[in-house]
């Protein structure tokens, strides 16, 4: 996609794809909300 | 919900939670035979724990044969369960 007058692109997303390779247990699973290791990343807490 | 049934209810929501994040792992990658097998492994899991806690607690949706008298009104609400 270019914009019009000065045919830069514009800004793009791009999302590796996940690649299975180990799971959680199934209640360690439900409590992180993923059962994918891979995919959790829980909001930390910002130190001032 | 004493502590039996509590325990019981949430090795199921786990089971169902490990058999959905397989179906969408699987929604797009058809093709991951490992993840497939994961996914197989897990359903007889979820369905014995699921028929255990029917057997013994009642029917978890309105969509089972009930005994008499219509039992599906005794399950309690969710927000109505204590979960800790």
């Amino acid at each position: 996609m270019y914009t019009p007058a000065d045919r830069m692109r514009l800004a793009r997303a791009y999302v590796p794809f996940q690649i299975f390779s180990q799971r959680l247990s199934p209640m360690e699973g439900l409590l992180k909300g993923t059962i994918f290791p891979e995919l959790y990343f829980p909001y930390r807490r910002q130190h001032k | 919900m004493d502590r039996e049934r509590l325990a019981l209810l949430k090795e199921l929501m786990a089971l169902e939670f490990t058999a959905l994040e397989f179906n969408l792992y699987l929604d797009t990658h058809p093709t991951d035979q490992r993840a497939l097998m994961e996914f197989n492994a897990i359903l007889p899991q979820l369905k014995a724990v699921k028929q255990k806690y029917q057997e013994r607690y009642g029917p978890l949706t309105a969509e089972e044969p009930s005994s008499y008298p219509w039992q599906w009104i005794n399950e309690p609400w969710p927000w109505e369960i204590c979960y800790e």
